[in-house]
């Protein structure tokens, strides 16, 4: 088993004499909660292991126009610009089709590949994008947890590993990596992602930024909580979590050395994998080909996160939406296609969130407003396919918007319990929620 | 009142506090302002003497010019109606979607011409901690051109924010009543009697006064029925209150019941001590650090009661006391992207950046001038950094410290060449790097140490841990060799900037 604080002795810096493993990461077994001591601790790297992929659809998808229920007249008098036909879409039973943009999900699902999970949503649902997202990334509906949901799992559940346990590949951070300890690494352009130096002497000059950008023995703190499982608690602070009472600076000499550790070993990986499957320039397409890239270089990344934003359809949604999903249903297929080709296929399992849904009824722009419950894929031949959970009433609306009738954090648990094998579910979610039949 | 700084006013000090209470100097700037004595240093940041005018606005953004304009876009918005009668629905459609469309791209483009006033102001103005309240209260009372739409609106708030940053904090809650951008950010204009919006009345108390906790769920829907009827005029060009929309019947806020009005509310609020206390904290941790002793901000809050929430006498307490330059608040701050760009520029004595610069890197990392994410504003502190930005950090850095004749490197590497760095790499052709005579004078060279010690003193403004000292140094010796060119200045510059240190002020 390779351990964080091995990665970083081979990868790093392993000639530098005066070089010591910072206490931060010498403590990180030591820091296990006594319960979780004895368990049986995940190997962090190898070939084996599964993979989730998170993706966000931001903005808020219409989930009635993704999973369409066209045997429900409801749904076309409440839609007389908008609804689809059903000629439209592709049938996946006697009640609901997928919206015709995504062929691609379509014949996933007919292999058993593509699993729909109906209904989802939370209890006392927030309209705002801002409050809502933050819900699912934090899995806390009341918004005040300062770590996200795969952070924990990171510190939870993948102790001692090194920081690209999670990738994210959005500019800033997303709230879901926010962590007490190890938050992943966040990664815009494998290209651009290194201290690209101007001079001369390339090797000697990187050689003086890698001794600067490791943290100091002096201030790096030595004194955090162990990690009980209380980090979904409140926080005054921020959402990026970070260790109690831990300074900036060390924070910031963390952040260096992660970045630093993870760089090269991105660069060389982006570069090692050459696919013959062509993906579209969208920026999805290009995030999804990275992704693909990385596992296939053996990154011994769990979890991976990317986002296809412009969802908020209010106004003329018909050709927005359908080309969103097209693009979506696009870059799924190639990531698929090359995944099969690397024989990682059965490593990776994808999943698709949203803020939330949209309202029944159009608006009077011919777009549709912020909702609530919605619908999420899931992709990979690791999954059970079909319809998951109840397709919500279209009659039983609280303000105009179908209630959910699956909490988002049983399909959580169920990834982290049954596809990440993550040890206990309670350290991260904060409670048990039932586990669905998704996996398998 | 907070225990007083001694009397010492050392040159350390004082380029903390014209990093805190502005955007830093260049060495000759802080000794300058050195030179001043801790008093009347303070109190030239508190008494500017630039006009506010200084700087003069975009044409678009006059005053006159932004009424003609409104005026002029209702006409041509009534003509078209009236032409599409006349059309086919498709050419309707396709003429309203035409007319939509340059609207948006002029949006945009005064967007970006308001970004850059804003950010060049910052970079020279004389009075440096205006604009930094300026930044304050535009993060405070968040307002984001995404929805507004309107950048002249948005230029006019800014305005209002310079004119009364030192002002009471009472005063400036009544004029973001009045404010025509914020009307729009917050949905106010659909806030009528008998179908109140409570978004303004809960973000009013929950982020712009009270904080959560110091008020009930009814006290907002109260409240939310006294801010009925502010409408945004556009022709006008001001929010009015429209006491036919207003809902004139009897409130209960915080206890107290009558026909209150908007500016009642507001006023009801006020005489809330939270409203002095939560005040005072998010100035203390904006200026000084975050999470200030409970004695400390006692003492503040009585400050700022007494001087009826006057912000300019209680900065002038902050800046004068001891705990200001006390070793947890120095160089304990984490830059925001606004301040590590304009610092940057100003520690390199840069007053012309490349035009995209400003754009390119405030997107990159994640703090957009009147763009804030939402009404809560921006994640500060930590929040700015992880690896990906850290990195860009460290490149714009390496951008804005080499010319482009002197490195072939900028314009040809292929990671430019990537997608996202287009602005980056059209500024780079140009770019012609600091003036490293004057930042690196030749003779300063001769000796590593001095000059490292010199650079040091400018980037940094106190000692940095010795084993970086010491790595800087011996990059300056063994890069010495025959000549010290301004090339490798550049590159000793680059590499103490991408360091976790120069992230910190």
């Amino acid at each position: 088993m390779k351990t964080r604080r091995d990665f970083l002795r081979s990868t790093m810096l392993g000639a530098s004499a005066t070089w010591t493993v910072p206490m931060f990461i010498e403590r990180t077994f030591g820091e296990l909660h006594e319960g979780a001591r004895d368990l049986a601790v995940q190997p962090i790297t190898g070939k084996d292991d599964t993979i989730l992929v998170v993706l966000q659809l931001a903005g808020g998808n219409d989930g009635l126009n993704t999973l369409v229920p066209y045997a429900d007249d409801v749904y076309h008098k409440a839609r007389p610009r908008l609804a689809k036909k059903e000629t439209e879409i592709i049938k996946l039973s006697d009640h609901v089709g997928l919206n015709g943009a995504m062929p691609f999900l379509g014949s996933l699902f007919k292999e058993g590949d593509l699993g729909v999970v109906q209904g989802v949503g939370y209890p006392n649902p927030n309209r705002s994008h801002f409050v809502s997202t933050s819900i699912w990334e934090t899995a806390d509906p009341n918004s005040h947890s300062s770590t996200g949901w795969l952070g924990r799992y990171f510190d939870n559940a993948c102790p001692g590993a090194d920081p690209t346990v999670g990738i994210s590949f959005n500019k800033t951070q997303p709230e879901s990596f926010g962590a007490l300890k190890n938050p992943g690494v966040c990664l815009n352009s494998p290209e651009l992602y290194r201290w690209i130096h101007s001079g001369g002497d390339k090797d000697q000059a990187e050689q003086f930024f890698a001794d600067l950008n490791k943290p100091n023995r002096s201030t790096t703190h030595d004194d955090d909580d162990p990690s009980d499982g209380n980090s979904i608690a409140m926080s005054a602070g921020g959402k990026v979590g970070g260790i109690t009472g831990e300074g900036n600076l060390a924070f910031l000499e963390r952040v260096a050395l992660d970045a630093q550790v993870s760089s090269k070993k991105i660069l060389e990986i982006a570069a090692k994998h050459k696919t013959s499957v062509r993906y579209d320039g969208t920026p999805i397409s290009r995030n999804l080909n990275l992704v693909a890239r990385m596992i296939a270089g053996g990154m011994p990344t769990r979890v991976y996160y990317v986002s296809h934003g412009g969802f908020d359809t209010h106004n003329q949604q018909v050709n927005s939406h359908d080309r969103l999903l097209g693009q979506l249903d696009s870059g799924l297929k190639s990531f698929f296609a090359d995944l099969k080709q690397q024989g990682n296929d059965k490593r990776v399992v994808l999943m698709t969130f949203s803020e939330f849904g949209r309202r029944v009824s159009e608006n009077a722009s011919a777009g549709t407003d912020h909702g609530k419950a919605s619908c999420l894929f899931l992709a990979g031949a690791g999954i059970k396919g079909g319809l998951h959970g109840k397709h919500p009433s279209l009659t039983d609306l609280a303000d105009g918007d179908i209630q959910h009738t699956v909490d988002f954090r049983s399909v959580y648990a169920t990834l982290l319990g049954d596809w990440l094998k993550a040890p206990s579910i309670k350290p991260i979610l904060g409670a048990n929620y039932p586990k669905m039949k998704l996996i398998g | 009142m907070l225990p007083k700084a001694e009397n010492s006013w050392t040159i350390f000090e004082a380029a903390h506090l014209l990093n805190r209470a502005g955007f830093g100097g260049s060495p000759s700037e802080i000794r300058e302002f050195h030179a001043l004595g801790r008093e009347r240093a303070v109190d030239s940041l508190l008494q500017p003497t630039e006009a506010l005018d200084a700087f003069p606005l975009p044409s678009w953004a006059t005053k006159e010019r932004a009424l003609a304009d409104v005026r002029a876009t209702i006409e041509s918005r009534i003509a078209l109606r009236v032409a599409m009668r006349e059309m086919s629905p498709e050419a309707a459609e396709n003429a309203k979607r035409e007319a939509n469309k340059a609207m948006q791209q002029e949006a945009r483009q005064r967007e970006l011409e308001a970004l850059s006033w804003w950010f060049l102001r910052m970079l020279k103005t004389r009075a440096p901690l205006r604009e930094k309240l300026t930044l304050f209260w535009h993060d405070h009372f968040a307002t984001s051109i995404q929805k507004v739409k309107e950048p002249v609106l948005l230029v006019q708030q800014n305005d209002l924010f310079r004119k009364q940053a030192f002002g009471s904090f009472k005063d400036l809650t009544q004029a973001i009543l009045l404010d025509p951008a914020m009307t729009l950010y917050l949905d106010t204009e659909s806030s009528k009697k008998g179908y109140p919006n409570e978004n303004f009345a809960r973000e009013i108390m929950e982020l712009f006064t009270l904080g959560e906790g110091n008020y009930s769920e009814q006290d907002v829907r109260e409240a939310a029925r006294a801010f009925t009827g502010y409408q945004f005029n556009r022709r006008e060009g001001k929010v009015y209150h429209n006491t036919r929309q207003w809902d004139s019947a009897d409130k209960t806020i915080f206890g107290q019941t009558g026909a209150f009005t908007g500016k009642d509310a507001i006023n009801l609020i006020f005489k809330k001590p939270q409203a002095a206390r939560f005040m005072a904290r998010k100035l203390w941790e904006f200026f000084v650090y975050e999470k200030p002793s409970d004695a400390a901000l006692d003492i503040l809050t009585a400050s700022f009661l007494k001087s009826d929430f006057r912000v300019g006498p209680l900065l002038r307490e902050i800046f004068l006391s001891q705990e200001f330059y006390s070793e947890s608040a120095i160089r304990s701050q984490v830059k925001c992207p606004v301040q590590f760009m304009v610092q940057i520029l100003k520690q390199l004595e840069i007053s012309d950046p490349p035009k995209a610069f400003p754009l390119a890197a405030q997107q990159q990392l994640g703090q957009v001038l009147f763009m804030p994410p939402n009404v809560a504003g921006w994640d500060w502190g930590q929040a700015w950094i992880n690896t990906n930005t850290l990195f860009t950090r460290y490149n714009l850095a390496g951008f804005i410290t080499t010319s482009s004749s002197s490195n072939s490197l900028i314009p040809q590497d292929e990671a430019m060449k990537a997608k996202g760095m287009g602005p980056a790499k059209r500024m780079a052709r140009s770019w012609k790097g600091p003036d490293y005579e004057k930042i690196a004078p030749r003779p300063l060279r001769e000796k590593p140490a001095d000059l490292v010690d010199s650079l040091v003193f400018r980037f940094f403004q106190s000692p940095v841990p010795e084993k970086a000292r010491k790595s800087f140094l011996e990059y300056a010796i063994q890069k010495k060799g025959a000549i010290f060119t301004d090339h490798e200045t550049a590159e000793l510059c680059h590499l103490m900037l991408s360091t976790p240190y120069y992230q910190l002020t």
